[in-house]
């Protein structure tokens, strides 16, 4: 583990500037400016954004004010997809900032989850862990962990969010990094393994792509092939999304913005 | 610890079979649909139901998935007014019987919750799969106990549908039990 630590490190730390702008049709009672923030890859949309939230009601009054959603370049943004994972589906491909528009009427209702407040991110974090946690060791290393570990793993996820001043940015690195060993101190349990198995008893993961309609591709995939060998991300993909591994299409799969070829050594 | 009844995807889709069969012999309207992309497989059905409180008609919508994860089936469902407008987690929860509500309030993992339906891609209503594990196995190695045949969709569907307004005609039992 210790030499991914960088890796770890990087996704972590990952921050995408992000300018939010409100939508030219909300009714407000004078001109709103945008807001400039540097969202945290490993986070909700709905954890991080209070203070967009708070600058742009402050020019709005409070029966114009519905369920603020978040929409790019006309998609509603799902705030239960990791952002990392939403800039790097649909935005990735432009200039940064990232341009995102804020809603607050005529919720799209057969498009988004609603999220009525912050334990409804946090809920629906640990349902994931749990998921994977099921995958992984049949949930018994998740369900042999007490209640304030699983506070911990969510706590460690509460990051500082810093806007683009130095001053900010500078004194918060601290808090950053022990939200990061808070984490990793829990989320280590959840990726070990005994050493006679050489691996998880299946790897959990999604792969998502723009091009199809199923939002994700999700499949029982083995870490270890019936010979021994380890498998490889490329064996996964081979095993579960040939095409993207076509050579005339050539995308390149990215986990969480990193260049996946620089680390397909090891599952 | 005890061995949970393995209940793998091909088991799952050979029980989904059976139970459509009886479907379409008393007309009950489920269906079986394939995504073209692979291995999640919806069954589909369209009830519609009286709400007590504001006399208004809903149409209630229901999809039975395969959990790789967890191993188990897995219910969602929707419901919406006949405008269109769809009804939202309080509402759903308003018609969730009392006897039911104290379950379902004992726990974060034994509730219902909305989740993206998984091949959709849309908001449902979710019964969270991890406890199904639980409450099937004593009623697999009961019926095993007592030799008698047992739909595993059948029975675990009689179970929780009815926690949300589904109910399967006792048919499906009968069925079951001849079922090879």
């Amino acid at each position: 583990m210790t030499d991914d630590k960088d890796v770890l490190r990087d996704v972590w730390f990952g921050r995408i500037p992000t300018c939010f702008t409100l939508y030219q049709d909300e009714i407000t009672e004078r001109e709103a400016e945008p807001y400039y923030l540097l969202l945290p890859r490993v986070s909700y949309l709905t954890l991080v954004t209070d203070k967009v939230k708070k600058h742009f009601q402050k020019v709005m009054r409070q029966e114009d004010i519905s369920e603020i959603w978040f929409e790019y370049e006309g998609t509603p943004l799902k705030w239960h997809y990791p952002i990392g994972l939403l800039f790097d589906l649909l935005a990735s491909s432009s200039a940064l900032p990232w341009n995102i528009t804020v809603h607050f009427k005529s919720f799209p209702e057969k498009d988004l989850l609603h999220c009525p407040s912050k334990d409804a991110v946090e809920a629906h974090f640990m349902s994931c862990v749990k998921e994977a946690d099921a995958l992984k060791h049949k949930s018994q290393v998740i369900n042999e962990m007490q209640k304030k570990d699983h506070k911990q793993l969510w706590m460690g996820l509460q990051n500082v969010v810093s806007t683009w001043s130095s001053q900010e940015i500078e004194t918060t690195q601290r808090v950053k990094q022990d939200r990061f060993d808070q984490f990793w101190a829990i989320n280590r349990k959840l990726m070990e393994y005994p050493a006679e198995e050489n691996g998880f008893r299946y790897i959990p993961f999604r792969i998502y792509q723009t091009t199809t309609e199923r939002p994700f591709i999700q499949k029982l995939f083995r870490p270890v092939a019936a010979d021994g060998q380890l498998h490889t991300l490329g064996d996964l993909l081979r095993e579960v999304c040939p095409s993207a591994l076509a050579p005339e299409d050539n995308p390149t799969p990215k986990r969480q913005g990193l260049d996946v070829q620089a680390c397909a050594q090891k599952v | 610890m005890e061995e949970n009844e393995f209940f793998g995807e091909k088991t799952f889709q050979r029980y989904c079979a059976e139970f459509i069969k009886h479907s379409q012999q008393i007309g009950d309207g489920w269906e079986w649909r394939t995504s073209k992309e692979a291995l999640e497989l919806p069954l589909d059905d369209f009830e519609v139901t009286e709400s007590t409180a504001t006399n208004e008609v809903i149409k209630y919508e229901y999809h039975v998935l395969y959990s790789c994860s967890y191993q188990v089936p897995v219910l969602y469902f929707r419901a919406s007014f006949l405008d269109g407008r769809p009804l939202a987690l309080k509402d759903i929860w308003e018609g969730v019987h009392e006897c039911y509500k104290t379950r379902l309030l004992q726990g974060p993992w034994d509730t219902i919750s909305q989740q993206e339906h998984p091949i959709l891609g849309q908001p449902f209503f979710v019964l969270h799969p991890c406890k199904t594990n639980e409450f099937m196995t004593p009623v697999l190695k009961n019926s095993r106990k007592i030799n008698r045949n047992v739909n595993y969709i059948t029975s675990w569907l009689s179970l929780v549908g009815p926690v949300v307004g589904l109910h399967l005609p006792l048919s499906y039992a009968g069925a079951a039990s001849q079922d090879e």
